[in-house]
């Protein structure tokens, strides 16, 4: 897609990095998905080519649920990066289906957000066929 | 046992050195560092060509062999980069007491110099390319949604906090008014000469809430450096030796991989590295929090300084904020803190002006002196790993 607008244009993750290219793959069939160890089951996270716990190289893509919980948020209110106009809130959500594993979401605006409040994934689609899941209160 | 530690007390900080802290030095890096290490050697009463070591950061420009060419130093038998970043200043002092320890040198240039704001600045996101991420750096799952700056991840931090413990924005500005306060005492702060109050505090512009502009350190152009040297030799030298009590590197329990955002995907967002640091260094020093007769906490934000009272042990976690609002933090506190002013008032030298400013408390030299200060804390514990120092007069 070619962007014959003047506006910034948003940071686009590297999708095809040899350890996380999964997971933006994934990201494009609509689902999330965090690594799984073959061998023992543990959800490696950020994504890591070797379990330590079992010592398989070995690893799936394995959706999950897709809801979580906030941990923590804050709202950006000077701006440092022209694609990213404030005010906006990053917030920090830990998955329902596996605690400890956890992503950043981006909403616009201060919204009003309180600890522990319900999230849901959603996909974003961004230039160049770039897919963010992207996290909305429930 | 590991860290039964053969190196208390046997090596020294013997010289100190500093530039003007600015805001646009209108020179180069390179002569900033020259300029601090002359300082440092003269402090120390030593001559260029005594140096046979360089310790330097891994996020400086100046290269080892930059400083031999412009000190005019004929060799150099050990060099050595220690980082990341903020990491870096305390472990910088640890390297160079290994290098003496083990023969390598005798005598350890250590230096920081930067532009920090006329040159690159920190706070500005560093994000000018297309795509991010990937080659081990997992920065794809951070910066694309707006998370771009360390005073992001530390505010998310500081939210956390206040969640779990209660903890106030006004016990940030405690820290940050210390800070302001022990500069307004000191002639080479950046902020001599510019009061703050908890009203200005309050009414300055948010960053990233809960941080406000006074909650971040400052932006400057300068240069820290020291001369490192045993401690039996340093007596014979110009200034009383700063001992170095005992050094210590640590990582967070479990620690994420990747270069700084995925530390918010750690279990415990209250915790900074500083604890297991703070666990190691007080068993090499044979020392405890109680030992400790002023502290200069790694402040790139208020909020990790509060983190480091707790995590150093100087009260309970969670703890931090009333600790800070008691006055316990003021000169005539239980633990005066950054009596230079530190990142938030003095200048942003990444951590060394504090260890130039902990060898200053203990030769009782420092503008804002603690009476009778003999050991000082000395921190490098940001995020994601860190390292500390303590320091002891020479009794």
């Amino acid at each position: 897609m070619t962007d014959t607008t003047d506006r910034p244009r948003r940071i686009l993750p590297v999708d095809d990095d040899h350890d996380t290219g999964g997971f933006w793959d994934a990201a494009k069939r609509g689902e999330l998905a965090v690594r799984r160890c073959d061998g023992c089951g543990a959800v490696l996270h950020v994504p890591v080519p070797y379990c330590h716990e079992c010592g398989s190289w070995e690893g799936s893509w394995t959706p999950v649920a897709g809801t979580g919980r906030v941990v923590s948020w804050t709202t950006a209110e000077h701006q440092v990066h022209p694609a990213y106009p404030v005010p906006y809130t990053i917030v920090l959500v830990e998955l329902d289906d596996h605690p400890g594993v956890r992503f950043v979401g981006h909403l616009a605006g201060a919204p009003q957000l309180t600890d522990g409040q319900p999230m849901r994934v959603w996909f974003e689609q961004l230039d160049d066929g770039v897919v963010l899941p992207q996290w909305a209160p429930v | 046992m590991p860290g039964a530690f053969h190196h208390r007390d046997v090596c020294a900080i013997a010289g100190i050195g500093a530039t003007e802290f600015s805001r646009d030095s209108g020179r180069s890096v390179l002569s900033l560092a020259t300029e601090a290490s002359l300082a440092a050697l003269a402090d120390a009463g030593l001559a260029p060509g005594d140096v046979d070591g360089i310790v330097r950061c891994d996020s400086d420009t100046v290269r080892h062999n930059d400083l031999v060419h412009t000190l005019g130093l004929s060799r150099l038998d050990y060099f050595g980069d220690v980082g990341p970043g903020g990491v870096a200043p305390s472990a910088m002092v640890g390297q160079a007491v290994a290098a003496i320890l083990s023969g390598e040198a005798t005598t350890v240039l250590v230096f920081r110099s930067l532009n920090g704001r006329s040159g690159r600045r920190f706070g500005l996101s560093p994000v000018t390319q297309r795509r991010i991420g990937g080659n081990g750096t997992y920065d794809e799952f951070f910066l694309p949604y707006g998370l771009l700056t360390p005073g992001q991840i530390f505010a998310l931090l500081a939210q956390r906090h206040m969640l779990d413990y209660g903890t106030s924005e006004k016990d940030l500005g405690h820290i940050a008014l210390a800070c302001r306060a022990r500069a307004n005492a000191n002639p080479l702060a950046q902020m001599h000469g510019s009061p703050l109050t908890m009203d200005d505090y309050l009414a300055a512009r948010m960053i990233s809430r809960p941080l406000r502009l006074y909650d971040f350190c400052l932006e400057t152009d300068g240069a820290c450096a020291l001369v490192v040297t045993t401690t039996e030799r340093a007596r014979d030298l110009a200034k009383p030796p700063a001992l170095i009590r005992a050094v210590a590197q640590g990582s967070l329990t479990d620690p994420q991989p990747g270069i700084q955002f995925p530390v918010v995907l750690h279990e415990t967002l209250t915790t900074l590295p500083a604890k297991p640091t703070a666990d190691t260094l007080y068993r090499r020093a044979g020392l405890g929090p109680d030992d400790i007769d002023v502290a200069q906490f790694y402040d790139c934000f208020t909020i990790t300084v509060l983190l480091q009272i707790e995590d150093y042990g100087f009260c309970a976690k969670g703890e931090g904020g009333s600790f800070v609002s008691s006055g316990e933090i003021g000169l005539d506190g239980r633990l005066p803190i950054n009596t230079g002013g530190g990142h938030l008032s003095e200048g942003y030298i990444h951590g060394m002006n504090h260890v130039v400013e902990g060898v200053r408390q203990v030769r009782g030299e420092s503008t804002n002196q603690v009476p009778g200060a003999e050991v000082c804390l000395v921190t490098s514990t940001p995020l994601p790993p860190g390292s500390a120092l303590i320091l002891r007069a020479d009794s």
